[in-house]
């Protein structure tokens, strides 16, 4: 990407810092709606301060806070947990510098700030199922209330599966499932479930969109998105399943801001009881990170600290690394194949059904190309810390690259193991 | 219909009765004339694009680049929040969020259009990406004032004076102005298929108080001739995907085919000279789906019509002659690009047609026919649900009117002796006119 010239930069800085007085610089990729409330809710409770938003998605952001002076930016405010571990590393974020009393460093076993408190959650979201009752009804399919649930042969082809290469929540739906089941169980999990999902390309409330309208019975997505159907009277539900996990929203105030003291003041307000009540707003529809906060909510609000201590919440945030390699491991092995995969498990089921044992063929769509260990190899992970995890084309890089050779390898071994089942089937008069 | 498609509709239907919350969606509703998986598609992708946020060039995220140089607001919802309308900002200082002012200097372009101002163009773009100044920031000073209804009952009443702040190219004097809040954006493919021989026969009928109502003639970019206005509040845009385009490009600084230029007058260089990323910004598919989507939004069907007060109050609406401008039922003709949408019978309460409402509401800035003093007849759908999806946000062109009351209070001109017979009524009948105009 070209860059902007920094000279213009000073100037749009300096003829904004004369206009008004300190423009606070907010970074961020929240919908309109967040962006909104918090905007005017902050410029009334701190008239002297006036906010701009600089509006970047989670992946397109990195590159902008990359740029010389971070590109103007005061605060980033964005769910994207990744992203402020990168550019952490990077020394990009200076402390907080605010007061994070009531504030716990983690829930369940996310951490809520890094350890030296250089940028801090904001808001929660769940990962979870979003359902149509009345479909499941029709279906006979019973609510599903954990992953494997999501098996059962009543809800094939009737599942909303966000694509991982496109959604950006979707890497940590992968994630949870491996985390929780472990690497060969989980993957044999993703690789069957995607092969009778529907794979949607676009957001959140597309999901939710599909399963209210009924054109699926079950979607995987976020509470939000869900919840704000549900208030505005879908026909959607939504279960936070046993194994759960949960989205950290962080802020933090970047090494160069030029006006420290407005992006402190947004950070206090954004933290502030206040700040975090907004949250409950039926078009915003987070969770508090201030649990005092949840004692002023209606009573069916979902209290998150309450479950993590049920232990829903044992998921793990991983690295950006290992998001981004357990996206591309989907999009190449599962996403990129996806019809093909489809129709062989279909056979497979249909095999089942009449009676035949099909271990092997199962094993042969089952198996991931890479072990758990291998999984883990720090030069493995090193070539995926500069591919962002989400939002990018599920084609290979280059084949120059060894990134894009990896990612052709785990194509190839799709294909030729794709190739397997076929035969077996075959074989099998399946 | 397919079985998924009789799914969607009957989950929409299930939110178009019950509880309060339910409602804050209606007028996010598709037709039900949309009966293929392809059209919701294409309704969902439009309505993506409505709700996207726009973000700088270059870009990663290539689908939604290309911000300004100079713009109002990142998204269209900004300032159509739920489909709804905007709001004037009843603080002086504080910013516009879902308003604009428009601006111009005494003349008209080649078309017979406003003729925009030299250095700040056809509308003050607060905001600038960085390197290129926002042009400053608009605000409205309220001036208040009190009437008397013939029983008694005192109203007060706003009007908006506005003053501009931080210009950043220099003074804006002789400048004609008019503030506009987003208006609500439903059942406009309804009104795209009214013909144009439809509004020229309402503008001839004769009708009584001195009523007149005129069609307006405006520029269409793409077929390069006059033709007859419908959108805008002074119907001077001759059709959707104008309208569109032309707020992609004035609201937002987003090029298309009919407005390829940026937004840039010659004279700020900044804006000429900033970084830009591939051209039109938005092509022409996504044109069509957002002019899809629009085309496509259901006016909210009406609450409790045949209730007896609903209908005394509808009565009185006859009674009073408010149903001159704003005519309950038309028939569409042939809509140019979806077959669905033609020959509809529509109950909008608009003649779409311009009206001179008197000197309170004057704006003084004429566009094509329009005269300052003239607007196009407000359509009264959805009016009732206004209160539910967009608390506090006003009525009439600037939405000064806090109330449906005072809205009424403000026509004069041609509306005049309407506005007197309201006047006049003790306050049960009153209450009648406005449980009717609940109910829509
Ligand atoms: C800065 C506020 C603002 C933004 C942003 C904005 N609009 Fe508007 N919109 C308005 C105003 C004000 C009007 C009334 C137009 C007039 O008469 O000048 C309007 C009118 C319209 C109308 C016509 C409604 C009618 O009944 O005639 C459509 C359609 C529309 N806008 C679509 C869009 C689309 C699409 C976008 C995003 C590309 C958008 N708007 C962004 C303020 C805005
Ligand atoms: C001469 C034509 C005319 C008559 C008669 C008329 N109106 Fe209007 N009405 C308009 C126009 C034009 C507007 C838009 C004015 C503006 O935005 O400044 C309007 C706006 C309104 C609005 C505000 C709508 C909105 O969305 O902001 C309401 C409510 C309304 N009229 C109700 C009535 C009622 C009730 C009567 C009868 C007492 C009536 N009108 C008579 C032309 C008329």
């Amino acid at each position: 990407m070209r860059r902007f010239k920094p000279w213009l930069l000073a100037l749009w800085s300096m003829s904004a810092l004369a206009a008004s007085g300190e423009p606070v610089v907010v970074m961020t990729s929240y919908p309109e709606e967040v962006m909104s409330r918090f905007e005017e809710a902050f410029s009334e409770a701190h008239p002297q301060w006036r906010v701009q938003i600089l509006w970047r998605q989670g992946y397109d952001a990195l590159p902008w806070l990359r740029q010389p002076e971070q590109g103007g930016v005061d605060v980033y405010w964005a769910p994207s947990p990744g992203n402020f571990e990168r550019l952490a590393a990077e020394n990009a974020w200076q402390p907080l510098g605010v007061d994070l009393r009531g504030l716990p460093a983690r829930i369940g076993a996310t951490p809520l700030r890094d350890a030296q408190a250089r940028y801090q959650a904001t808001e929660l979201a769940g990962y979870g199922f979003a359902s149509n009752p009345q479909r499941l009804l029709q279906l006979g399919a019973p609510t599903p209330k954990d992953w494997p649930d999501l098996l059962d042969p009543r809800l094939r082809e009737h599942i909303a599966l966000p694509d991982p290469a496109r959604v950006g929540y979707a890497p940590v739906l992968l994630d949870i499932v491996l985390q929780a089941y472990g690497w060969e169980r989980g993957w044999a999990l993703w690789s069957e479930l995607a092969g009778r999902a529907r794979l949607v390309s676009r957001g959140g409330s597309l999901v939710s969109d599909e399963v209210a309208s009924g054109r699926s019975a079950l979607g995987l997505s976020i509470d939000f998105f869900v919840a704000s159907a549900i208030s505005n009277g879908q026909p959607v539900r939504f279960t936070y399943p046993v194994h759960g996990g949960l989205n950290p929203a962080h802020i933090a105030i970047s090494a160069a801001s030029k006006h420290p003291d407005g992006a402190r003041a947004f950070v206090r307000f954004v933290l502030s009881e206040a700040g975090q009540r907004l949250l409950a707003d039926p078009e915003i529809r987070k969770l508090p990170v201030r649990p005092d906060v949840y004692r002023s909510l209606p009573a069916h609000y979902p209290n998150s600290f309450r479950s993590a201590q049920r232990g829903t919440f044992a998921y793990h945030n991983s690295s950006a690394e290992r998001l981004a390699l357990v996206t591309s491991l989907f999009v190449q092995w599962l996403g990129q194949p996806h019809e093909r995969l489809n129709a062989l498990w279909q056979r497979i089921h249909a095999g089942e059904a009449a009676g035949h044992d099909l271990s092997a063929v199962r094993a042969c769509l089952s198996e991931p190309p890479v072990s758990a260990s291998a999984a883990e190899a720090p030069a493995l992970l090193a070539l995926f810390a500069a591919r962002p995890s989400a939002g990018m084309d599920s084609v290979p890089t280059s084949e120059q690259e060894p990134l894009g050779q990896q990612e052709i390898a785990w194509q190839f071994y799709s294909a030729q193991r794709q190739a397997e089942a076929q035969r077996l089937l075959e074989a099998m008069g399946l | 219909m397919n079985t998924r498609c009789a799914l969607l509709v009957l989950g929409l239907l299930l939110s178009a009765g019950g509880h309060a919350e339910v409602q804050r969606e209606a007028f996010a509703q598709p037709l039900p004339a949309l009966a293929s998986d392809a059209q919701l598609d294409q309704f969902f992708k439009g309505r993506g694009l409505f709700r996207q946020a726009w973000v700088i060039a270059p870009s990663a995220d290539e689908s939604a680049q290309g911000l300004g140089p100079l713009y109002n607001r990142i998204t269209c919802i900004a300032c159509h929040p739920r489909n709804g309308r905007g709001q004037a900002p009843g603080d002086s200082e504080a910013p516009m969020r879902s308003m604009l002012v428009r601006l111009s200097v005494p003349g008209t372009d080649a078309h017979g259009g406003v003729l925009p101002h030299p250095v700040y163009g056809d509308q003050l773009n607060e905001n600038g990406i960085p390197g290129v100044p926002g042009e400053g920031r608009a605000h409205l000073d309220w001036q208040y004032s009190e009437v008397t209804l013939d029983d008694g009952q005192r109203v007060e009443l706003r009007e908006p004076r506005i003053r501009f702040s931080e210009l950043a190219y220099g003074a804006l004097n002789d400048v004609q102005t008019s503030a506009r809040v987003g208006s609500a954006v439903f059942g406009l493919g309804l009104l795209e298929a009214v013909d144009a021989q439809t509004l020229q026969q309402l503008a001839s009928a004769p009708k009584a108080d001195g009523v007149a109502g005129r069609v307006n003639w405006v520029w269409s970019v793409e077929r390069q001739r006059l033709e007859v206005g419908r959108f805008g509040l002074k119907a001077n845009q001759p059709d959707l995907p104008q309208q569109i385009a032309s707020a992609l490009h004035g609201d937002l600084g987003i090029t298309t085919a009919l407005y390829p230029q940026q937004n840039c007058t010659p004279a700020q260089i900044e804006c000429q000279q900033a970084e830009r990323g591939p051209q039109p910004e938005l092509d022409a598919q996504r044109l069509s789906a957002l002019h899809f989507y629009l085309a496509h939004l259901a006016a909210p069907p009406r609450r409790k019509r045949d209730a007896a007060p609903i209908k005394q109050g509808e009565q009185l609406f006859s009674e009073l002659g408010c149903g001159q401008c704003h005519i309950p039922r038309l028939t569409t003709g042939q809509h140019p690009n979806y077959p669905a949408l033609s020959r509809q019978p529509i109950e909008p309460y608009t003649d779409l047609l311009l009206h001179d409402m008197g000197a309170g509401l004057a704006d003084h800035r004429p566009d094509y026919l329009a005269s300052g003093r003239e607007w196009r007849t407000a359509p009264l759908w959805g009016l009732g649900l206004s209160e539910v999806i967009t608390p506090g946000a006003g009525y009439l062109h600037d939405g000064r009117a806090r109330t449906v009351t005072e809205a009424i209070l403000w026509h004069d001109g041609e509306a005049r002796p309407a506005r007197e017979r309201f006047s006049a009524l003790p306050a049960a009948q009153r209450e009648l006119l406005m449980g009717f105009l609940r109910s829509l």
